[in-house]
């Protein structure tokens, strides 16, 4: 995707989302959902940026998410450490660990990638549950339920005041939107998707697998960690459900609606996964079969994504512009 | 420039290189032939790390026994594939500059890849999406990206495979040119004998991963263990 239509949708995006709180700033209903929408966002963008980007074919990155999450609880519970730097020094640990999932998975081929990438996840479970997970302040099977609000400028942000706690993430989300732009479009981008295309091909021009595939690793997991952590400062709870296959399914929803590899489409199906997840959430256990079949209609006939046909209409916007052009053009020359 | 020393790679029990040794001298067009099989396209994966070997290489002076391809790269080896290689995702230019931004000592060099594109003949198809060029495109924008390394030596592996007498009389041009006017070093594996016997100035012939003989074309093309094992009867008859 051109960088204009990139950053005319996301600009789009991010005016509105920043506006939002004017209008539904008492709808606490309204407020959560928005917050998860920017949250998960970012969340679906990592995602995209190393599976769509780089190819990398991990199913890690809810349980990235896990690892910010309770990495930033359990020192800001345990070690009393605030949770600003909390926060932060879960994004480096999940970038650490994203290294070191990263590294085994250099040699593999993308199906064994998937394989090693979601057993992380799947081990997580009884790790956060069993008596090693407790030694670290897990919490077990329990969970963690007094996380501190994030304390900043004297003020603290919590599920307790939506607005400002929406205007914290919502910062955060910049930044770390902004960083991923400009990784995808500088020669970092050119070297995921040269890597992606042909390895060999990428290799015999210079470009070191082991460092741009460590690189996409560590910077996805830091801002996915980064965003876990957060969500664990806003809900002030943790528990091991956040691993259930519900969650997972919700992002890949996102995904598939997005579009993989067309980045800033995912970031569409945040809003729109978000958003249907909750407004089904009172159908209870048939909300998962609508969902389901809402991802088997979109494959079926949106095989790219929601986001071609909306590039499709941003394009033709402007070829019918052109045409105006011309004619006024060759109008003047009569 | 290039020292190739008892060269050995097996895959299991296949010996796909066997003892192999030779030289290339700089400013060269050095040719390898040999039989489907042979092992040739094996030596350029060894000379480029992408396989671990037995034995030593050395370019420029300098050992690379077990360097990463991406360093071999860097140290002025540029290679083709024998199935041309593209990047679908970025076009021409794009690919070119791939080359230049991660293979060329000192990084992104725009003018620079402006005239390679111009040199290998793509500047009409510079935003064209690689997928959508033709086969002598693809081999031609392969060519240009790793000229774009400002490499010392380009090893071309059967760049005329599958093309028409007229696109090889245009690759040949485009060979030479490489090898006379960018002074890079060349070595090309080819199964045309006429392509060879034109462009090169010393030809190896390799068999089951061994040296069957290595000297000037005209002498290599009637040493009868050559037209035995690989040349056949009909090419000596032909002559
Ligand atoms: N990666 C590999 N794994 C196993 N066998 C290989 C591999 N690469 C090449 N070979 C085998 O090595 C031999 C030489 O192959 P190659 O170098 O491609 O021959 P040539 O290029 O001369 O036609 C063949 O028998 C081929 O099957
Ligand atoms: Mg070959």
């Amino acid at each position: 995707m051109s960088l204009k239509h990139m950053i005319l949708i996301l600009c789009g995006f991010y005016c509105v989302m920043g506006i939002m709180p004017l209008f539904f700033g008492d709808t606490d209903y309204i407020m959560n959902i928005l917050i998860m929408i920017l949250i998960w966002a970012v969340v679906a963008s990592c995602w995209d940026v190393i599976m769509g980007f780089a190819g990398i074919f991990s199913f890690g990155q809810v349980a990235f998410y896990v690892i910010g999450a309770y990495s930033s609880a359990i020192l800001s519970v345990s070690l009393d450490i605030p949770p600003v730097f909390s926060i932060m020094m879960a994004g480096v640990i999940t970038g650490l660990f994203g290294v070191l999932v990263g590294l085994p998975c250099l040699r593999l081929a993308g199906p064994y990638v998937a394989l090693v990438t979601f057993a992380v996840h799947m081990t997580l479970v009884p790790f956060l549950r069993g008596p090693l997970g407790r030694a670290i302040g897990s919490g077990g099977s329990q969970g963690i339920l007094t996380i501190p609000p994030i304390k900043l400028f004297g003020l603290a942000f919590s599920s307790e005041q939506l607005v400002p706690f929406f205007y914290l993430t919502f910062s955060l989300t910049i930044i770390c939107t902004l960083v991923l732009v400009l990784v995808i479009k500088s020669y970092w981008g050119t070297a995921f998707l040269a890597l992606k295309d042909s390895e060999n091909f990428a290799a015999s021009l210079g470009i070191s697998a082991f460092k741009y595939k460590l690189m996409v690793f560590a910077l996805t997991s830091f801002i996915t960690g980064l965003f876990g952590a957060l969500y664990a400062h806003y809900v002030g709870m943790l528990s091991t459900k956040m691993l259930s296959m519900d969650v997972f399914t919700i992002l890949m929803i996102m995904m598939v609606i997005g579009g993989i590899g067309k980045y800033p489409g995912v970031v569409v199906g945040a809003v729109i996964t978000v958003t249907l997840s909750q407004l089904l959430a009172p159908l209870g256990m048939y909300r998962p079969l609508i969902m389901g079949a809402i991802v088997v209609v979109l494959v079926l006939f949106l095989r790219d994504g929601i986001i071609s046909p909306i590039i499709g209409l941003l394009s033709s916007r402007r070829k019918v512009g052109l045409v105006e052009k011309s004619l006024k053009v060759s109008s003047k020359g009569k | 420039m290039l020292k190739v020393k008892n060269l050995t790679k097996k895959f299991g029990e296949l010996i796909a290189v066997n003892d192999l040794s030779f030289e290339v001298k700089k400013g060269q067009v050095y040719g390898i032939a040999g039989p489907n099989g042979a092992g040739k396209s094996t030596v350029y994966n060894l000379i480029t790390g992408n396989y671990s070997y037995e034995g030593k290489i050395e370019f420029d002076g300098h050992d690379i026994t077990g360097l990463p391809p991406y360093r071999i790269a860097k140290r002025g080896i540029a290679r083709t594939f024998q199935v041309p290689e593209i990047f679908p995702s970025l076009n021409v230019q794009e690919t070119i500059r791939v080359g230049s931004r991660f293979g060329a000592r000192g990084g992104l060099d725009l003018k620079h890849s402006d005239e390679i594109m111009n040199f290998v003949g793509l500047e009409e198809d510079r935003l064209q999406h690689t997928g959508l060029l033709n086969l002598l495109g693809k081999k031609k924008l392969m060519i240009g990206a790793a000229l774009a390394t400002k490499p010392k030596i380009l090893m071309l592996d059967e760049p005329m495979a599958g093309s028409n007498a007229s696109e090889i009389a245009d690759l040949m041009v485009l060979i030479r040119n490489i090898n006379q006017q960018l002074g890079v070093t060349i070595i090309i594996i080819e199964h045309f004998m006429k392509v060879l016997t034109e462009l090169t100035e010393t030809l190896l012939i390799i068999e089951s991963g061994s040296m069957i003989c290595c000297d000037k074309p005209e002498i290599v093309t009637n040493d009868p263990r050559v037209i035995e094992s690989y040349l056949g009867d009909s090419y000596a008859e032909d002559k």
